[in-house]
């Protein structure tokens, strides 16, 4: 059986050598690439303790039209334009920082590296990549205006009152 | 098959290892000796002694910094209100002086890894292990390499009103010329730029910009990244 | 008795003692000198003899030994201080005024960590541009420049890492652009940015990955490069000392 094999290379031991080599490797390459999946899995947490996505924005009377409302805990506007209400987020686009309403200018402002924006969030200036997220919004059975912090909108979104 | 030599040929220049030398010397070279072997001294006591008291003199310059100035320490983190301005670390200012007027895509990713990529790969580059001046050779080809590249960057620059970078590399290329001039009776300043290769000079921009836009970013930024004075305590 | 307690008994440096610890002895002979290096696990990273010209001010600043000096200052402050400081919010910034108010000598040591680590990222810096403009980074010190930049990253990271650990207003909004520079990154920006802070945003989680990496993981990798790059100098052929060095 083993006959042939022996004919063809000079020594056995070399070839059975080689194929256990590659068999070792191998089998590091593949434990690596388990505890690299291993590792991704495990640095990536299931469970988050951050506040919901969702947020409460009360009665869509406490909005009048024609104001921005910046609601700090949550990270919005809420804005009453002449379509209806809509919900931007208040997070910079470039970097993250928190912009805010200058209502003396009629604009958002970031702190950060002077992104510039106007009320339907579309950027006048600045380094800003984007023009700022528009959210989802929609009523509850309740008549309460909920949020969706987590989801951005690529139309544009109105509630009307 | 060839018949033994009596002599093995090797290099050396020490003369009290090896007492008969032959030099062969080549058309246009000489046999001057520009170093020779230099001296050696014990690490232990020479070199360790002299690292411990410079350590030592730091400690002190820190410990006396420590005593005498306080280390920041705001108020408690709050996601809610974002300071004005927000500003990285200082080594990283020139980065976010960067990011006021690009992309982050560009200033954020694309040139910090272009430099590391760079500062990586400079040992492993003709260019950076030659010791021979930009000018000595090709002077004219060179100056219109030199004038297209500065021109279209420049012009790039100004597209995007990054003045803070237009002006260091202006000044750079400016003396990149003045090296590349012919003078007769040159100064020591001239001779001293004349002989510089081309590595010399991309550190040297590289330098100076870093160095003018970590200074700008630390010093003359203030609320919404507005350009201010450092004496005006906006920053 | 008396006279074996005579014999026993260490006399300092060259005593019995002494010569069980150190065996090189006293480094009266050059060879005993060259002991002194060469036997010590740590002391020889280095070489035994050095050039005399690669002694002086005007050749290397010491501007390497200088950094490592601040390495060994921030280690022998960072590790008191983590016995005062609690990698969780809000308690991480209460340390902090602990740490100035109720603390013996704490002030201090915060001041030293702070004020070195700044020093040292200048110090690596002007290291590396030392370096760069005596042309020392040339072949055959080519993989040492390439260990050094990794030491400069790992400075950087280092010193970023720390900058979190206050959680104060200037560390949560400088890691926050950070991180958001991260997210940049085309396809895979976001994920990585969600694994190094374990989770949406600069939160507890981020907190705690940053201690770790800042008090354990970094430190330990500094240590192993900066252990290679000083064994490199010599294995490259000691300091570079000129311009004329001549490699066949």
């Amino acid at each position: 059986m083993s006959e042939p094999v022996r004919k063809e290379s000079k020594n056995p031991d070399v070839s059975r050598r080689q194929a256990f080599v590659q068999l070792g490797v191998g089998s590091i390459c593949a434990a690596s690439a388990g505890a690299m999946v291993f590792g991704y899995e495990f640095l990536t947490p299931n469970v988050l303790y951050e506040p919901s996505p969702i947020v409460n924005a009360g009665k869509p009377d406490g909005y009048p039209p024609g104001t921005v409302t910046q609601d700090l805990p949550s990270g919005l506007y809420l804005v009453h334009g002449s379509e209806g209400l809509y919900a931007l987020s208040a997070v910079c686009t470039h970097l993250g920082c928190l912009t805010a309403w200058k209502p003396e200018l009629g604009i958002v402002a970031c702190p950060c590296h002077g992104s510039k924006f106007r009320r339907d969030g579309s950027k006048i200036e600045g380094p800003a990549p984007r023009p700022l997220r528009w959210l989802k919004i929609w009523l509850s059975d309740e008549g309460d205006l909920l949020v969706d912090r987590s989801e951005e909108l690529s139309r544009k979104q109105f509630v009307r009152t | 098959m060839s018949e033994r030599k009596d002599f093995v040929a090797s290099f050396d220049s020490d003369s009290r290892k090896t007492a008969v030398r032959v030099a062969f010397v080549t058309r246009r070279k000489s046999p001057h000796v520009k170093v020779h072997d230099d001296d050696y001294v014990m690490t232990f006591p020479e070199a360790l002694f002299r690292g411990a008291v410079a350590v030592e003199i730091l400690a002190l310059l820190l410990v006396l910094l420590s005593l005498f100035w306080n280390a920041p320490l705001e108020k408690l983190a709050d996601p809610l209100e974002t300071p004005n301005p927000a500003k990285a670390p200082w080594y990283f200012l020139g980065l976010q002086e960067l990011l006021h007027y690009f992309p982050p895509v560009v200033a954020g990713v694309l040139i910090p890894t272009l430099v590391l990529i760079a500062l990586i790969v400079i040992p492993y580059f003709k260019i950076n292990v030659q010791a021979e001046g930009l000018w000595t050779r090709n002077r004219s080809a060179r100056l219109r390499i030199l004038a297209l590249t500065v021109a279209l960057f420049a012009v790039f620059l100004i597209a995007f009103n990054v003045y803070a970078v237009l002006i260091p590399t202006l000044l750079m290329a400016g003396f990149m010329f003045f090296a590349a001039t012919n003078r007769a009776a040159s100064g020591r300043f001239h001779r001293w730029l004349a002989s510089k290769p081309l590595s010399f000079w991309i550190m040297s921009w590289f330098l100076i910009q870093a160095a003018v836009l970590t200074l700008i970013g630390t010093f003359f930024r203030g609320p919404g990244w507005s350009l201010v004075m450092p004496w005006s305590g906006d920053i | 008795m008396a006279d074996t307690l005579e014999t026993q008994l260490p006399r300092g440096r060259g005593g019995r003692v002494w010569q069980s610890i150190f065996r090189s002895g006293l480094g009266d002979t050059n060879l005993r000198r060259a002991l002194a290096i060469q036997q010590n696990l740590f002391l020889h990273l280095a070489s035994v003899k050095v050039r005399k010209r690669s002694l002086s001010f005007r050749v290397t600043w010491f501007l390497g030994t200088l950094s490592l000096g601040t390495f060994a200052i921030l280690v022998v402050t960072g590790v008191p201080l983590m016995l005062y400081y609690h990698p969780s919010v809000p308690q991480a910034y209460s340390d902090m005024n602990d740490l100035r108010f109720v603390v013996s000598a704490g002030l201090f040591l915060r001041n030293l960590h702070r004020w070195s680590a700044h020093s040292m990222v200048l110090l690596v810096f002007a290291h590396m541009f030392k370096v760069f403009y005596r042309g020392a980074y040339r072949p055959p010190r080519e993989f040492n420049w390439v260990i050094g930049v990794v030491l400069l990253l790992l400075t950087l990271f280092l010193s970023y890492t720390g900058y979190l650990l206050p959680w104060d207003q200037l560390a949560f909004w400088a890691i926050t652009v950070g991180s958001n520079l991260i997210s940049a990154m085309p396809i895979v920006g976001a994920r990585i940015r969600f694994l190094i802070l374990g989770g949406n945003g600069v939160n507890a989680n981020a907190l705690l990955r940053f201690y770790v990496l800042h008090c354990v993981i970094l430190p330990l990798a500094a240590v192993a490069f900066v252990a290679i790059h000083f064994w490199r100098i010599r294995k490259d052929g000691g300091l570079y000392h000129g311009g004329s060095e001549r490699h066949e």
